[in-house]
């Protein structure tokens, strides 16, 4: 525990002026101080982030508000944000990291989904893996979900594996809900045995057109060509949304052959109906700059 | 009879770039027909175009500029050298629009096209300037596989300590910043990065043309002509970015960051504005969820490069208002001979110095620190020292090449 770190491991650079120690300091008592407002306290823990690091004590006071289910839950995100800010000083922090990491992992099926979701975020972010574990159990058994399928999903591309593919495409067999499906796919986006789903997601002219931009999207990292292939038949396609054609536009103009598309006859002249048919202005000034761009 | 005008030393289109500090310019004879003296009387002035760019001259490395210059050439092909920068208040919004013209009398000799590049507030780009700059993005990240990921890759926790254990934090994220900021002018030589005011709303920055829109989830969401829609780090496709307690960063500045002024009066020595890593730094990154709330993940969002260029405005803004450039000055840095290696005025920075184990993270992603072709500094392998004196306000040989839009020379 904090309180009973030995003091030597305090860092070097946490020197501070007086002033600025003396309002740590006040910040700090403010924070902890039960009989103050909730309001007061979240403003004193978001003005000085570092104000717990001035000494051992101090900083479990911090730890014990995010923990205690009793502490108002603005108090406690004030405190759980307060930290994380400080986190961004790793020389100060560095000594406290495994107290607070730990305090995270303990706080994780807090009754507070707000705060059970942000801490969850945060752990996977460092590629906890208890936190991978907790989210996967989730999706498989709903009934231990800490946080909506959407957001497991979410959360678990933060350090993406096998086995959350596999979840994944058991979720978009059987979505519990359109944004599930949505995130299921942006994590699959990374699985080279998903390109055939998106290429043909894409081509789908039924399919929600957020789908068939993120399909866009995922080729062009899993399979560059194909993307660039069903772009130029995209745009070909007299009947197919503009929209999805302005996708594929800027796929071909950003990441496609400059040399091949110059000289590619009917792209141009499908760009060129675009740029003065009934798309919006927008869709037309994009086709317009690819035009000038490769028609010099 | 012809002249020739080099800018930043140079013939080159690519070294046609100038700031608000006083690029090296040069002018000589290379056609002498009609001469009838030893020299010739040229007169260097700026045009711009519509809304474009505007310079200024002066004939050495110190003295008042002015917007016009007439020197004396000898006929010979000797340069003649002077100075031109950027007019404070007008930088270019595109490539070439503002020239540098030589006269003699009113026949014109010579002319080159050039830009003020400045970094600017994002939430003020032109429609092209965000879409320049949106563009280079996405090439340099390029389906994930770019160059953009030896910069992810240098923002790591194993690079923790360097980046962000000491005093060196405001030093080695200029020189990261303009170590992304050359690799994007490499491929679009017109952008400059510009900064986010988190302390005051965006409603231009957080566009589906732009930054995108968070969903209620944190997903950010794109319009279909924005590159940044093909967005992936790590092998992830997208961007988690999620605005907390109900903060609307279109309409409010983020809710608990210092603002400026706040951090500008954080005290007149380093040792105590460098406070500012933590509020407004920190908080500017933990005032959303998603991967720009944490370290490890920071640059998966490249507003992180947005938050950063404003964070390092703020120490160049401080830097002027309190003469804080020369690293021989005490209060200029926080030098202290037990600072960590890698925080100390003399110490290389890691990655760009290539130096790898004991105290330094056991691999060196990225090379060295990207070259200009308008300036040697801070060369391939900076010091800590040698970011104070961006500008070239100390020594003219440290100008980097860069500035801001409201932080004059």
């Amino acid at each position: 525990m904090a309180t009973k770190r030995k003091t030597a491991k305090r860092s070097k650079s946490a020197k501070r002026s007086p002033s600025l120690k003396a309002f740590a300091r006040r910040a700090v008592s403010i924070a902890i101080n039960e009989r103050n407002t909730a309001k007061q306290r979240v403003a004193a823990l978001a003005a000085e982030p570092l104000a717990a690091f001035e000494n051992d004590k101090d900083l479990a006071a911090v730890l014990n508000i995010l923990r205690n289910k009793d502490e108002p839950i603005a108090v406690r995100l004030g405190a759980l944000e307060s930290l994380q800010t400080a986190s961004f000083s790793v020389d100060t922090f560095a000594p406290y990291r495994g107290d607070y990491l730990a305090t995270l992992r303990k706080i994780v099926d807090d009754p507070d989904p707000e705060l059970r979701q942000r801490v969850l975020g945060l752990l996977m972010r460092e590629h906890d893996g208890s936190a991978q574990e907790k989210l996967l159990e989730g999706l498989k058994n709903p009934d231990k979900a800490l946080v909506p399928p959407e957001k497991a999903l979410q959360l678990l591309s933060y350090d993406v594996h096998a086995e959350a593919y596999l979840v994944a495409r058991d979720i978009i067999k059987k979505p519990p809900n359109d944004d599930a499906r949505r995130e299921a796919l942006r994590l699959l986006a990374a699985d080279p045995s998903s390109a055939p789903l998106f290429e043909k997601l894409l081509r789908d002219k039924n399919e929600l057109r957020e789908i068939r931009q993120i399909s866009a999207s995922a080729l062009n990292a899993l399979k560059p060509d194909r993307l660039k292939e069903h772009a130029r038949e995209i745009l070909l396609d007299k009947s197919d949304y503009d929209d999805i054609k302005a996708t594929s536009l800027t796929a071909l103009e950003q990441f496609g052959d400059d040399a091949a598309l110059g000289k590619d006859k009917a792209l141009l002249k499908s760009v060129d109906r675009l740029s003065t048919g009934q798309a919006t202005a927008k869709y037309k000034q994009s086709a317009k700059r690819f035009l000038s761009k490769f028609t010099k | 009879m012809d002249v020739e005008l080099q800018v930043n030393n140079s013939i080159s289109p690519d070294a046609r770039f100038i700031s608000w500090a006083p690029s090296p310019c040069s002018v000589r004879v290379t056609n002498p027909t009609g001469a009838s003296s030893p020299t010739v009387s040229v007169r260097i002035a700026g045009v711009s175009a519509a809304g474009g760019g505007a310079v200024v001259f002066r004939t050495g490395a110190a003295g008042t500029f002015s917007n016009d210059l007439t020197l004396e050439v000898p006929v010979t092909g000797t340069s003649v050298p002077f100075f031109t920068a950027g007019r404070f208040g007008q930088p270019s919004v595109n490539n070439g629009d503002v020239r540098i013209e030589a006269r003699m009398g009113t026949t014109l000799v010579g002319s080159v096209p050039v830009m003020v590049r400045i970094r600017k507030n994002a939430n003020a780009l032109k429609p092209a300037e965000r879409n320049r700059l949106v563009a280079a993005f996405a090439q340099l990240n390029n389906q994930g596989l770019g160059r953009f990921a030896d910069f992810r890759d240098m923002h790591t926790a194993a690079g923790d300590l360097e980046a962000h254990g000491g005093p060196g934090f405001l030093p080695w994220h200029r020189a990261y910043l303009l170590d992304l900021e050359r690799e994007l002018q490499a491929i679009d030589p017109s952008v400059a990065l510009p900064y986010w005011r988190f302390d005051q709303a965006a409603p231009n920055l957080f566009t589906l043309d732009f930054m995108g829109v968070s969903d209620r989830l944190g997903t950010v969401r794109f319009s279909n002509t924005n590159p940044f829609q093909f967005w992936k780090t790590d092998g992830v496709q997208g961007i988690n970015r999620r605005p907390l307690n109900g903060w609307n960063p279109n309409t409010q500045p983020g809710p608990s960051v210092r603002t400026e002024a706040q951090t500008l009066a954080l005290g007149t020595q380093f040792s105590a504005f460098r406070s500012m890593q933590g509020n407004p730094h920190g908080t500017a990154h933990t005032q959303w969820g998603g991967s720009i709330s944490s370290i490890p993940t920071a640059v998966r969002d490249p507003l992180f490069f947005l938050l950063h260029c404003n964070v390092d405005r703020l120490w160049a803004k401080w830097q002027r208002q309190n003469g804080r450039f020369n690293p021989a000055q005490a209060n200029s840095y926080d030098s202290n001979p037990g600072n960590r290696i890698g925080h100390r005025l003399p110490d290389t920075m890691w990655p760009w110095n290539q130096i790898t184990g004991g105290q330094r993270p056991p691999t060196a992603p990225g090379g060295t620190l990207a070259m200009s072709p308008c300036t040697n500094a801070p060369g391939p392998q900076p010091q800590v020292q040698s970011t104070l004196d961006y500008k070239g306000s100390v020594s003219a040989t440290s100008r980097m090449g860069f500035d801001y839009d409201d932080v004059q020379f």
